[in-house]
């Protein structure tokens, strides 16, 4: 076409005054509008100990101890001292779970008043709150060793009592502290004995501590161990997995709600509130130093099963055939071990509870007239227990009556405390009350500290696995006393302070109740997601017309600067 | 032939054989000597109608953790949230005052539709009560599986006139009333569930059984009460927590019956309609229905569909049929007849079934009905998306007695009422006044208004009111449907209480496109504008002729292209 007019040349300064407009377009938007959006659209996360944390998780923070102190009582036993260091030595070396040792202390009793019988300490320890009898001591007893001289003629023995944490141990009257044989003996029985009065609480702890960390901690039930044979030791693992997945979660307060169901419109009372004041009361009440406890009942009538579970009729008599139950054969009903999982009609029974701490239900069931007398196969109790959840009874009503009495509903009472008792994870191997409640209050400590620790690390990964969330302050706060009730439990624990205000328990129960305090807090659930396409969608209308222009106009600077740049330098050669 | 072979099936005899006077009518007073109590009365209705009250009484103790007929759930409820005095309503459909007359229990049981809640809360201030009512109003949304729990503040009013504590209150001082309603709530068999489960016989024996969701909630109207409030006997001496749990319904007797005949649906034939030949333009292929020919049959295993199994044997049951005194009765063997009046009564038996039956009547039996003390409706006026009015039209039928009224109205917080419109057409009429004006977000307004209407006259209470405009987030899913107003109460110095139905309001509607349009069109606008001056600044200006060729290279592409095409074809 036209031969091309050239355009007057671009003058230096016009070229350096684009450059600098686009420069400064640039830095407005790197300097003031990238800052800007950041402060806008960031999320505030409040700043976490997240290394503390993680090595709480990891069990790394704290290794738990768990020292019991037996106090020993040997009034006309001469060097007491020696052989308590004997036992001391056997225990020790039988002990491979170090987190839970015996001490022996010879009795404070005894170096004071030698000649005052153990009566006074007896008294002073009887089934109350484990550390009543001892305020003035600061680390509590668990258990006290009585020796005195048996029978002569007999072995060596020991007693326990259903109510104080006394252990009455007879020796031989033969016992010489002189020989070496004798010594030898005494002191393996007695370490045998304090072993196997703990083994459980023992194997209970080392299973919560390894079940909890992922790192591999020092084996449980290592083959050694005195009461149990090499190889019964899986058995146990599994025994006390059993037990453990029992154990409802720990609470500071349970709902105990006691239900009769029955399947028809008899009987229409019960004596529940006097039955509960004379037979679980007391129970209760010893507890109350872990746990605290709401209760109330009710009756529910024409509670059917659910629907799959049908009893089958079995007579007393096999040869007859079974059609004959309507002639009145003598026989029964019996529930098959399958039904029981499905035997609570969750559907149609009201078991719901509006408290905000956990329900435990404890049901009487009254079968049908025509289904009496109902049992449940291979038990003696005619009772189960639900895992975490509760405890029912199949009462069979001797006559048709419409009032249960006192009488009729003292057995379900105590099966229902034996099974309270294993679904709080109370040990239930001594006998001695007491002694089983300091376990439960040892073994209530090392579950908190363990489940805090694990909330603590399910809280550390969630901050780690969702960069979008939210962190508040109060979830810093919370955090912060978790690690310190954390701390001051563990300090407790290694002390043998475990009940009483400030010990390991309450110190855990703190712990704990923080914990899931910042876990769960509200304002953190609100917005975890938020997806990127809506970002996009509101960003790209912007960003997009403004962006373009920019980015080409940068390009086209740089590869101007370039050009300028090879140019000098070839002119720079060529010079 | 049906009503032969059913007299065969359910063995069924002239009670009228057995049947003696007693004089005792059950009152409406205090039961407190039995732990529970349960009735059932069945009254015929004009137009092929029924009415059931179904009403079940259970006495409890207070302070006690120890239940047996009490039901544990509600007194778990109550103890939590210290709620002394418990009313919870669950209705659907409307009651046809005109053709059905006064309602049952004085309207006591009936609620607005959907969802009404009142209770007296016990607290030392107005701050700690609400709290407590939050607590009641989430407890009771769970047991009964109803969202109440949306009763919030902007729900909840706190009437002033209308409502009096119905038991006895050691100190009705620090007794708070609160008063919230869900108009929308749809009442469906997930709330009758937990209804049933409160009871004792748990609908497996006594009038319970009956019950059926399919059943009740196809009535033309029902409603489900819970009322709880402590009872003392007259000397003051013996007190308990009573629960009384009442469903009243009114069931269309032909549409139950069709039901069973037919359980879809579908048009009669021809020759079994009852055409009216007296019309001139309904003969031929036309029929005009000729209705109230006669008094259907029924028996309860028919309109309930389910015969009532035995009694409950946890307390005494009643049986009661309210039907014209001409009319035949016959009831299941094993029971006796207690006739007082137009009243029967039946006992039930222990364990077998029960049915009454009551046989075809043709011509039909007169009815008569006590009219109601005022008959009400409710309305809006106004036309726009701005504002509106509201119009209820109360009508005293009575040719002697003035009555005094108290009119309760609980508004949502967006539709903003002119008190200085507040107009009725009978001078002198307004009595006294309480109003309580809303705060956005907060609360709604409240109106209470004191009237007195003059016999055999009709007022009319008018107002204006404006709408807001929502914020984006404040808008339901079906935002288009409009908002549900709650049904306002009426209580007579008498103590009955009707309630008009609910209204629909329509709020203007945002497009909810709209915040990302906005996004797209502002960013656009700034786009543009940034475009622009940036352009100005960095481009070159050079005259039009001065610009090199640049497009040379791509124009001779292009006519390669060209050309190469033309040779394909060429080719082929």
């Amino acid at each position: 076409m036209s031969d091309a007019k050239i355009p007057p040349s671009d003058t230096p300064e016009n070229a350096r005054t684009r450059s600098w407009v686009v420069l400064s377009f640039w830095s407005v938007v790197l300097l003031l509008g990238v800052p800007l959006w950041w402060c806008t659209t960031s999320i505030y996360r409040a700043p976490l100990p997240l290394n503390e944390m993680q090595s709480w998780a990891n069990g790394r923070a704290c290794r738990a101890e768990f020292p019991l102190l037996v106090d020993v009582e040997a009034p006309l036993l001469p060097d007491p001292e020696h052989l308590l260091k004997t036992v001391q030595h056997a225990l020790d070396d039988a002990n491979d779970f170090s987190a839970h040792h015996l001490r022996l202390r010879l009795s404070r009793s005894q170096s004071e008043t030698s000649g005052k019988d153990g009566r006074s300490v007896l008294h002073s320890t009887q089934l109350t709150s484990p550390s009543d009898g001892h305020s003035d001591e600061d680390e509590s007893v668990a258990a006290i060793l009585r020796l005195t001289p048996g029978e002569s003629g007999s072995t060596h023995s020991y007693q326990l009592n259903n109510s104080s944490r006394v252990i009455d141990l007879y020796y031989s009257p033969s016992y010489n502290p002189s020989s070496t044989a004798s010594s030898t003996s005494l002191s393996i029985f007695i370490s045998n004995t304090l072993q196997e009065i703990f083994a459980e609480e023992q194997q209970m702890i080392s299973h919560l501590l390894s079940s909890a960390t992922s790192a591999p901690s020092p084996s449980p039930s290592a083959p050694g161990t005195t009461n149990s044979s090499n190889g019964s030791n899986k058995v146990n693992v599994a025994e006390v997995q059993r037990k453990m997945s029992r154990i409802m979660r720990y609470s500071p307060t349970y709902h105990l709600t006691f239900s009769l169901f029955t399947a028809s419109g008899t009987p229409t009372s019960w004596e529940i509130e006097r039955s509960i004041d004379d037979y679980l009361q007391p129970l209760l009440d010893a507890l109350s130093g872990i746990s605290n406890f709401t209760v109330d009942s009710q009756v529910q009538f024409y509670a059917s099963m659910s629907p799959n579970v049908v009893p089958s009729w079995v007579p007393d008599n096999l040869e007859q055939s079974e059609n004959l139950q309507q002639n009145g054969q003598p026989g029964k009903w019996v529930l098959k071990r399958d039904d029981l999982s499905s035997f609570i009609n969750s559907a149609e029974w009201p078991l719901a509870s509006i408290t905000s701490y956990p329900t435990i239900n404890f049901i009487v069931y009254v079968p049908l007239e025509e289904q009496t007398p109902l049992y449940i196969s291979e038990s003696a109790t005619n009772a189960f227990l639900l895992p975490q959840w509760g405890g029912v009874m199949v009462l069979n009503p001797s006559k048709p009556t419409t009032h249960l009495s006192k009488d009729d509903l003292k057995p379900a009472l105590d099966i229902f405390a034996a099974q309270l008792m294993s679904l709080l994870g109370a040990p239930s191997h001594p006998p001695s009350l007491p002694i089983r409640l300091d376990s439960l209050t040892r073994q209530r400590s090392a579950e908190l500290l363990t489940s805090a620790s694990s909330t603590l690390g399910s809280l550390y990964r969630l901050t780690k696995a969702l960069p979008s969330i939210s962190i508040p302050t109060s979830v810093s706060t919370s955090v912060g006393s978790t690690l310190s009730s954390l701390n001051n439990a563990c300090r407790e624990l290694k002390r043998g302070r475990f009940s009483g205000p400030g010990g390991a328990l309450e110190e855990g129960r703190n712990a704990a109740s923080q914990a899931e305090k910042a876990f769960f807090e509200k304002s953190m659930v609100g917005q975890v997601y938020f997806p990127e396409e809506h970002k996009v969608a509101v960003y790209l209308p912007l960003m997009g017309p403004v962006g373009v222009p920019l980015l080409m106009s940068a390009v086209k600077e740089i590869m101007k600067l370039i050009k300028d740049w090879k140019i000098r330098r070839a002119g720079a050669v060529a010079a | 032939m049906r009503l032969l072979h059913l007299l065969s099936a359910v063995l069924l005899f002239p009670s009228a054989l057995t049947s003696f006077v007693a004089a005792a009518d059950t009152p409406e007073s205090v039961q407190l000597d039995n732990d529970y109590d349960e009735s059932l009365l069945l009254k015929t209705l004009p137009g092929n109608s029924v009415l059931a009250s179904f009403r079940f009484v259970s006495n409890g103790t207070f302070n006690d953790h120890h239940h047996t007929v009490f039901p544990r759930s509600l007194a778990q409820i109550l103890e939590h949230s210290n709620a002394r005095e418990l009313h919870l309503k669950f209705s659907l459909g409307r009651w046809d005052a005109e053709q059905w007359g006064a309602q049952i229990w004085d309207g006591h049981t009936g609620g607005g539709t959907g969802v009404e809640l009142w209770a007296w809360v016990e607290a030392d201030d107005d701050a700690a009560a609400d709290k407590r009512w939050t607590t009641l109003t989430n407890a009771l949304s769970g047991l009964f599986c109803a969202s109440l729990n949306f009763i919030d503040s902007t729900r909840t009013i706190r009437p002033v006139l209308s409502f009096q504590p119905e038991g006895h209150h050691a100190n009705p001082d620090r007794l708070h009333l609160l008063h919230g309603g869900l108009p929308r709530e749809p009442v469906c068999t997930e709330n009758l569930t937990p209804f049933l489960k409160l009871l004792p016989c748990k609908g497996r024996a006594g009038i319970s059984s009956l019950l059926d969701g399919h059943r009740l909630f196809d009535a033309q109207w029902q409603t489900m009460s819970i009322d709880v409030k402590p009872v003392c006997n007259s000397d003051g001496s013996q007190c308990r927590l009573q629960v009384v749990q009442t469903v009243d319904m009114v069931l269309d007797v032909e549409r139950s019956l069709q039901r069973r005949d037919s359980p879809v649906p579908k048009p009669r034939p021809l020759d079994q309609l009852n055409c009216d030949p007296t019309r001139s333009y309904g003969s031929g292929d036309n029929c005009f229905p000729q209705s109230n020919l006669a008094d259907l049959p029924w028996s309860l295993s028919e309109i309930f569909g389910r015969p009532l199994h035995g009694s409950c044997p946890l307390g005494t049951t009643d049986v009661c049929v309210v039907a014209p005194a001409d009319r035949q009765v016959f009831a299941s063997q094993a029971s006796a007849e207690i006739k007082t009046g137009d009243k029967r009564c039946y006992t039930l038996p222990q364990k077998s079934d029960f049915d009454l039956l009551l046989p075809r009547q043709s011509p039909p039996l007169p009815i008569e009905v006590t009219p109601p003390p005022l008959y009400a409706s409710r309305s809006f006026t106004g036309h726009g998306q701005e504002r509106g009015g509201v119009q209820a039209v109360i009508r005293n039928p009575s040719p002697t007695e003035t009555v005094k009224m108290i009119y309760l109205e609980s508004l949502p917080w967006f539709m903003k009422p002119y008190l200085h419109t507040l107009k009725t057409t009978i001078p002198n009429s307004l009595v006294d006044l309480y109003y309580r004006p809303n705060l956005d977000r907060q609360r709604g307004a409240h109106l209470e208004a004191a009237l007195e209407i003059p016999p055999n006259s009709t007022l009319t209470l008018t107002y204006d009111f404006d709408k807001s405009v929502l914020r984006y987030t404040e808008y339901p899913p079906d935002a288009n449907r409009g908002f549900d107003i709650a049904p306002a109460v009426i209580t007579t110095d008498k103590g009955y209480q009707i309630r008009t139905t609910s209204l629909l309001l329509n709020l203007p509607t945002p497009d909810f496109s709209m915040p990302y349009n906005t996004i797209i069109l502002s960013s656009t606008v700034m786009a543009l504008a940034f475009g622009s001056v940036f352009n100005l600044l960095v481009r070159r200006l050079v005259g039009a002729e001065e610009v090199p060729l640049r497009g040379q290279k791509l124009r001779g592409l292009v006519a390669k292209i060209k050309r190469l095409g033309e040779g394909k074809r060429k080719a082929e």
